[in-house]
Formats: structure tokens, sequence, C-alpha cells
């Protein structure tokens, strides 16, 4: 699937941000793609999510939001929430 | 002299504190029970202890299946398992048995583990006073706060549970004693006293005298500083890496290292390092001058009863919580579990070892347990109650 140059670039973005905060081993099983789940692929932790946020909001400014986001989802949401889902959220904010 | 039912649910940090609790309400000449399953909870009682059988999960393979779960799921999908699997059938299972039983024995009050959530139920339809107690440090404060969606989740299930108990809906937090809530923990944790309701006491941990089987080569054990690694008894599956992430920091430190851990998974041994799958951990925390474990409370209420400072790097459910609390108190650091590297580890543990600050405010924490009065201040506090 080749991604329009938008969402491949948010898509990087993301990926350079998530290694700044978990580490380099967060890609061996291979690089992120839209459907990579932030729970069962990458088993993000609290702290690393909170970090995340905080990355977010240098690089994209206050606009980009991920903790508020993530305080208006339901359980199943947070569970399921993908790359790709938090790269329609930036894409919709920058 | 009162007839005090406690209710508990199949866990064992669950059920350990309150036994500390029904000793000294028994030694002031109450009458006192548990309502439990027999097979998981039995051998946590005092041998003369009167239980009150709840229904075992019938399908073993069902229970199979959720221990399973239990073991692997992390995150949000560990709150979304932990309630919609676990609590709420435990809840229904429980509630006509528990019925027939209060029927039966006649409690002046109960007092109800903050999971046992059925206690609750049978305690508000027949009009009985009841006590909540929170285990864990975590337990009192809000952790969905940010979270409203989740917290109407939480609040949709326990309203079903009311409504099939004939009961009028309590709203949010209703699974909680608006007559007293006991929290094993203190305010050096948790935060001022007075941010909570008036009804709330914190009596600190209710740590039982518990007696230690597992052997221990005190005669191996080298010079101090000393660091007892632990990641929990239920955690050793996920754990792997972790042994491996601890052994590879700590073996050219200049510390004894003792882990918990299955030896057969850990491989090779540096050493420094003494390895065994239980250790008699009262008695070892005696020797040690740091704990790394993964926040449960128990561990951490354990060490921080000694003056301990801890590295946390906290797997799942309240534990993330728990290590904020310690970190705020100054007594210890949070490193992370699944990806922490070696130097990190290494450079968290030479931290809580080398500057005094983290055993100072360890100290604290210990002299605000000390003070709160324990398994006798959660006594009193009940009697409080009392018709």
């Amino acid at each position: 699937m080749t991604l329009d140059p938008a969402t491949a670039a948010i898509l990087a973005t993301v990926e350079r941000l998530v290694i700044e905060v978990a580490g380099d081993e967060i890609t061996l099983a291979g690089p992120l793609t839209l459907t990579t789940s932030f729970n069962a692929d990458l088993e993000l932790e609290s702290i690393e999510f909170v970090a995340l946020a905080e990355q977010l909001q240098a690089h994209y400014g206050a606009q980009v939001d991920f903790v508020g986001w993530i305080s208006t989802k339901q359980l199943d949401e947070i569970i399921a929430l993908t790359v790709g889902d938090l790269v329609t959220f930036i894409a919709a904010r920058t | 002299m009162a007839r005090i039912l406690f209710v508990v649910p199949p866990l064992t940090g669950h059920v350990n504190p309150t036994v500390s609790v029904g000793r000294a309400l028994a030694a002031r000449g109450h009458q006192v029970a548990w309502a439990a399953h027999p097979g998981a909870v039995g051998p946590l009682l005092p041998t003369d202890a009167e239980l009150l059988p709840m229904p075992e999960h019938v399908d073993a393979d069902h229970a199979a299946a959720i221990a399973d779960k239990a073991r692997t799921t992390r995150g949000a999908a560990a709150l979304k398992f932990l309630w919609e699997d676990f609590l709420i059938p435990l809840a229904r299972s429980m509630r006509p048995a528990l019925d027939a039983a209060v029927a039966a024995w006649r409690p002046e009050l109960l007092v109800v583990d903050q999971q046992a959530v059925a206690g609750g139920l049978v305690a508000r339809a027949r009009g009985l006073p009841w006590a909540s107690t929170a285990t864990t440090s975590a337990g009192v404060t809000d952790p969905l706060a940010g979270l409203p969606q989740v917290k109407r989740w939480l609040a949709d299930l326990f309203a079903d549970l009311e409504r099939a108990a004939g009961l009028p809906p309590s709203g949010d937090g209703g699974e909680l004693s608006p007559h007293r809530v006991i929290a094993f923990t203190t305010s050096a944790l948790v935060g001022p006293a007075d941010r909570f309701p008036a009804h709330y006491r914190f009596v600190g941990p209710s740590i039982a005298d518990r007696p230690e089987a597992a052997a221990f080569p005190w005669d191996r054990l080298g010079p101090r500083p000393r660091v007892l690694v632990t990641m929990g008894t239920v955690n050793v599956d996920v754990s792997t890496r972790f042994y491996a992430t601890a052994i590879a920091a700590l073996a050219e430190q200049a510390v004894q290292v003792i882990l918990v851990a299955p030896p057969e998974v850990v491989g090779p041994l540096p050493p420094n390092v003494i390895c065994q799958r239980y250790v008699p951990q009262l008695a070892v925390l005696r020797e040690v001058d740091a704990v790394v474990c993964h926040g449960g409370h128990n561990t951490v209420c354990e060490a921080l009863a000694r003056g301990l400072p801890l590295v946390i790097a906290p797997i799942k459910d309240d534990q993330p919580i728990v290590a904020d609390q310690v970190v705020a108190a100054g007594a210890g650091l949070r490193i992370k579990f699944g990806r922490v590297q070696p130097p990190e580890l290494a450079a968290a543990v030479r931290r809580v070892l080398d500057e005094p600050h983290f055993r100072t405010a360890a100290a604290a924490v210990q002299a605000s347990f000390t003070a709160a009065g324990g398994a006798a201040a959660a006594a009193t506090a009940l009697e409080e109650l009392l018709p």
C-alpha cells in the first residue's frame, strides 16, 4: 500500500518519536504501519505514552493534544488504538 | 461483642491484610468469619478461622483461560479484563451465596474488600453497616479521573449489578462504602488525608508476620550493599527479559544481588548473584539495602516498612500508580519494564544506593507506617461502626 506523501511524512515522524521514547528495540519486529496497535503490538507503557504525548506537542505544537484526545475515548477504543488513528488525528490538527 | 464478617476475593494480596485485622478483632472478643472461596483463600487464613464457603468457579477450562489471560494482558486491556472477565462475574456468582451466608451467620458488620463487590450489594440490600478495605494505595486515588468515558463504562457495569440485586443506583464510586473506607496506606504515599472524605481511615499496611518456609543460603551472602530483585511470583512468564537485563546491569557492580526467579529461565549466573525461585522475603529484606521490583503493593510496603529505597519497573494494573506514589514520596525511582536497558537499570540502582536522600525519604514513609497503627488501628476504626 502506498501512502500519500502527507500521511507518509506524519507516519515517519510518529515512528521517529516512538523510537525516541521507547528505544530502537521497538521496531525490531518491523517498521511502524498504520495498523500497528499501541497496546497489543508496541505494548507501549503508560510512562511511554506520557513521554510520546510530550514529544508530539513539542514537535507539532499544543494543538496536537494526545492526552486530551485519549481522554475522550471509550475503553475499547483505547485498547484498539493504532498508529493510523494517531496519524489521522495529527493530520486533522495540523 | 459483635459478629463481624470479612468478604474477600480469591486473591492473596487482598486476603492477607484482613488476616491481621481479623486477629486483632478476635483478640478484642469479637466473633470473626470470612466469606471466601475455600480452595484459594482457606490456606491463607488462620487454621482456626471460620470460613463461610463461596462457590468455586465450576468450569476448570474457563478458570484456566482466565488465569492465562490474567498473566498476559497489560495496559488498558488488563483493566477491561479485570472487570468484565473477573470481578463482575465474581460478584454475580458470590452474591446469592453471600446473601444466604449472611442470613444464616447474622453478622452485625461486613468488612468488604474493594474487589469483592458482592459484599456491598448484600449489605445494602439487608440494611447492614459495612466498611470497605482498600488494599492498595492506588485504590483510594482516582486513576480514571482523566478518562470520563472509561469511568462511565465502569459505572454502567456496576449499575447492572445493582439492578440485578434490586438496589437503586448509587452512582459514581458506589463500590466503596459510604460508612467507612479502611486504606492500608498512609498520606506519605497518597497525599494529605484531608483531601479524602471524612469516613476514610489511613491505617498503613497490615503486614502479617507470616511463616516463611523457603530456605536461603545465608552463608553465601556477600558484603553490603545488597539488592533484592523480585518481580512477583505471578509475573515470571513475562519477566524473562527483565531478569536478563537485571543480571547484565548488576553483574559488574560491586553489589550482592538476590534475584527471585526460576534459575532455569535465567541461565548462567555471575558470582555476585544468588538466584532462587522463592525466598523468605521478610527475612531477606532485613539483610538488603535496596529493592528492585514491579511495584506490587505488598512488596513495596514490605520494603518501605524497613526503610528501603526502591527501583520500580511497573508491569500493569495498579503498579504504575504505586510506582509514581513512591517516586513522589522521594523513596525511589521508576524505570520501564518492557524496554529498560542494562545501563539505565544499573544507574537507577546506583542512585538509590549512593544518594542518601532516597533512604531518608523511605525512612519517612516507614515512620508514617508505624505511626498509622496498622491492624490495630483498622480494628478500632471498624469497632466505631458497631451499633
